[in-house]
């Protein structure tokens, strides 16, 4: 029954091409938009580390100016920590894993001496900074926690970096010159993209993830400078040297993460930094109301705003443009079936339930809304190459915004929908049809 | 105008113009918000710096050769670099500074007055950054070249640094005026700022809301990693330059990487957020306004073929073909007025969950008024050709059974 109603449906849109063409591409512009914006929504607000949002928690304490306002940051106090106070937190053995981190800027030496150095995006971080944020090796791995402490010559590059410098090969083992010194290289990232760059939702939220990442602890022998963000209210007299303010700033310019797996040390932990911070207020730091705070990822990327909120407005717009464009169809899809009544009149009076000639034209709606969808969907590929372009610079990715399984299953879904919509009531109109009153006039 | 019997008509077709009046109503209460969330994104678009944007380029100079980690080398370098800069042909100034317009941050300070504390931002700059800029020291004096030299070096006993502050700086700390010559503090009170003089113009986005706010200090910007200019051009020159400014550079001092940007360019990504969500929903409004009126199209073709028969009976009782028109307008204009004032009220509904999302979004009343406006228009255009097409109807018709 179903295949002969589908083949009814079938036959019906072949015999007014116009008519079916409107209706599809109706139904296909509506898909299109509504699957590309909701895509745009997706990519921004899909979870950027599934299994750990709530585990990987992000360190914050207001050790600002106590004679300033409030930092004027959206929560109210830094949203970054000191180095001073950095090393003291990494004394905890509460979490299980943690890493703070910043963005550096060095220059890296190819091998080849006639070719141009480059200057590279370099992340510093811990050794549990991989596992804690699944980074993806293809060759190699981190370093290990003894590496951390000399720190010993080790860097993790990128794959892209990898490609520049060795020809893509596995180059574990192989050294680069980083600024002035020779680093052996561990591991070599798989292609890695998060939605996110969640590890730094103080920069460049949607940037790629850098070339290289390097021992946290050769900030001090190398005298590496942050090239994000640096707060800071304090000045020194006389003319102190790099390391000296290094140690005893209220300079924030790290991103502090800790993994804590369950409620207990997540509460621990809290305590552990109320303690710290009421210590330190003894000697005369951080003089402001206590506020010590830790966030979950998945809370930090409400709080912080990471998503635009825009996208958000527009995706649900594009959901009624779906709505309007269905409706709009409802008038074509009335005029086809009540042409056919004389037809339906004799199909109903051979005895065909209102059930069935309700379902025979449901059908054929959803069909087109099928079809429509197929197209409209081909159609929100096209939509989003645009948006990529648009946001390349913002992204630097080619496919920034791209669908996915979820996706293609919600275009599915909405173009049933569509069909629905459109056809509902027509198809309700067709099937009350009274049989007799067109058998008079045959 | 016979609006009795029109009504009385509809009522018995109800569905088909309950489905204009939905289109209608959420069409309207989408097109306004689609336009109080544009507005919010263009403000930003069309803030102005204030400077010459179209003409000027900022060098960025990455050093690699270890001879820059000298002082005296770099600063060299640094005065070399803009004297080659400035010999090139359709360069018009060239300055060494660390701001660049529209990065979209930069660094800032507190400055103390009495008791209170403004935040600012700060650069360093040369005395050529006015004429770069195009913008113009209103009061007091540019910095001279010793003043230059006397703010490089590091001296420590040097407790008063002249500074050229912006206009909107100058009447937040003085709103009174007389900022010139006033002493400023910086916050731990070791350094002060002597107001030397006030310049006209400045915007640049800040994550805090300083944009209008600027200090400017005289001295070299820039260290071993580091260095930039922001370059001038004669109108028109820009593109051609870019290549040059780089070739000439790495030819005078090849121990550095050079990189050229147009400012146009850095603010077009400093923009890219707000373009991308102006440009999504101009184009969801235009399909959307476009879906609309054919569908209007098709209801009332659909009403019109289904009346020839009542259209041709009017027609042969004396009703002339201006009649039939002005029969099948008002209607329409009457179903979308009707769902002009559905859509206002599912508009506000709508403008209450947007503004919790995006505050700056708030529906005004002009933004609906012109709504309604291009929906009459849309929706009598749309209706003009079917109803054109009932007003052929022949009074014949009438005479005849279906």
């Amino acid at each position: 029954m179903f295949a002969y109603n589908l083949r009814l449906a079938w036959k019906s849109l072949l015999r007014n091409p116009v008519l079916s063409t409107l209706i599809v591409g109706g139904i296909a512009l509506g898909v299109a938009i509504s699957t590309a914006f909701i895509t745009v929504y997706h990519v921004f607000s899909r979870d950027p580390i599934p299994g750990k949002s709530d585990v990987l928690f992000y360190v914050q304490m207001d050790n600002w100016d106590p004679t300033a306002p409030p930092h004027p940051h959206e929560s109210g106090i830094p949203p970054q920590i000191s180095y001073r106070d950095m090393r003291e937190l990494m004394r905890s053995k509460i979490p299980v894993r943690q890493s703070p981190n910043f963005l550096a800027s060095l220059y890296v030496f190819p091998r080849d001496a006639k070719a141009r150095p480059s200057q590279e995006p370099i992340r510093m971080v811990f050794s549990d900074f991989f596992p804690m944020f699944d980074v993806p090796f293809r060759y190699g791995a981190g370093w290990g926690r003894a590496a951390d402490a000399g720190p010993e010559p080790v860097v993790v590059i990128s794959s892209e970096l990898n490609e520049r410098l060795f020809g893509g090969r596995d180059s574990v083992g192989e050294t680069i010159r980083i600024d002035r010194r020779e680093f052996r290289v561990t591991g070599v990232m798989a292609p890695w993209r998060p939605s996110i760059r969640i590890y730094d939702m103080n920069g460049d939220v949607f940037g790629e993830p850098e070339s290289v990442f390097m021992p946290f602890n050769w900030i001090e022998p190398m005298e590496i400078r942050t090239a994000g963000n640096r707060d800071n209210w304090q000045s020194f007299d006389g003319d102190p040297t790099y390391l000296e303010i290094l140690r005893r700033s209220e300079g924030c310019f790290l991103q502090m993460w800790v993994e804590l797996p369950d409620e207990a040390s997540r509460q621990a932990y809290a305590r552990f930094l109320d303690a710290y911070t009421t210590e330190q207020r003894k000697e005369g730091r951080f003089q402001r109301p206590l506020d010590n705070r830790i966030t979950s990822v998945r809370n930090l990327i409400q709080d912080w705003e990471v998503v635009p909120p825009q996208s958000k407005a527009i995706a649900a717009i594009s959901i009624l443009f779906l709505i309007v464009a269905a409706l709009n169809l409802v008038g074509l899809f009335l005029g086809k079936f009540l042409a056919r009544a004389p037809q339906v009149g004799v199909r109903r009076a051979l005895g065909a339930t209102r059930g069935s000639i309700f379902l025979q034209h449901l059908i054929e709606c959803e069909l087109v809304g099928l079809i429509g969808g197929a197209i409209g969907l081909l159609l929100s590929f096209g939509v989003l190459a645009f948006f990529n372009t648009v946001f390349r610079r913002m992204s630097q990715s080619e496919d920034f915004f791209h669908l996915d399984l979820t996706m293609v299953l919600a275009a599915v879904f909405l173009s049933l929908v569509a069909g629905a919509i459109a056809g509902i009531y027509p198809a309700w109109r067709i099937c009350s049809v009274p049989p007799a009153r067109y058998l008079r006039n045959q | 105008m016979p609006f009795g019997p029109i009504f009385r008509a509809m009522t018995r077709n109800r569905s088909r113009f309950l489905l204009i009046v939905a289109e209608v109503a959420l069409t309207l209460a989408i097109v306004a918000n689609c336009v109080s969330l544009i507005r919010e994104s263009q403000a930003s678009l069309k803030v102005e710096s204030g400077f010459d944007d179209e003409n000027l380029l900022w060098v960025g100079s990455r050093p690699f050769a270890e001879a820059f980690r000298e002082d005296a080398y770099l600063h060299h370098a640094i005065d070399s670099d803009l004297v080659t800069l400035r010999t090139l042909p359709g360069v018009r100034a060239a300055s060494n500074t660390s701001f660049i317009p529209w990065i979209g941050g930069g660094s800032s300070t507190e400055v103390r007055l009495g008791g209170n504390r403004y935040r600012t931002q700060i650069y360093g700059v040369d005395p050529a950054v006015f004429d770069t800029l195009g913008v113009t020291v209103i009061q007091g004096r540019n910095f001279t070249p010793a003043e230059l030299e006397a703010g490089t070096g590091s001296d420590p006993d040097k407790v008063i640094s002249p500074v050229v502050i912006s206009e909107a700086l100058a009447k937040l700390l003085y709103p009174n005026g007389g900022a010139l010559g006033k002493i400023i503090q910086d916050p731990s009170g070791t350094d002060s700022f002597d107001v030397i003089g006030v310049f006209d113009r400045f915007y640049n986005p800040y994550g805090w809301p300083i944009g209008e706010y600027a200090v400017f200090l005289p001295r070299r910007s820039g260290g071993f990693s580091n260095f930039g200019f922001l370059v001038r051009t004669q109108p028109g020159q820009k593109d051609a330059l870019m290549p040059e400014i780089e070739k000439a550079l790495l030819a005078s001092n090849d121990g550095r990487n050079v990189r050229v940007r147009a400012i146009q360019d850095i603010r077009r990504e400093y923009d890219s957020r707000d373009r991308a969500v102006v440009m999504a929903l101009n184009a969801v409004m235009i399909l959307l306004v476009f879906v609309t009126a054919l569908g209007i199209v098709g209801i009332t073709s659909f009403s019109v073929a289904e009346r020839q028969k009542q259209i041709g009976t009017r027609r042969a009782l004396g009703a002339t073909q201006g009649d039939i028109l002005r029969h099948f307008l008002l209607e329409n204009w009457m179903v979308t007025s009707i769902g002009a004032v559905l859509g206002t009220g599912l508009a506000y509904a709508i403008n209450v969950g947007l503004v919790t999302l995006v505050q700056q979004a708030k529906l005004e009343a002009w933004v609906l008024a012109a709504g309604v406006g291009l929906l009459w228009v849309v929706g009598l255009g749309a209706a003009l050709g079917p109803a054109l097409r009932a007003a052929r109807v022949a009074p014949a018709i009438a005479t005849r059974s279906v």
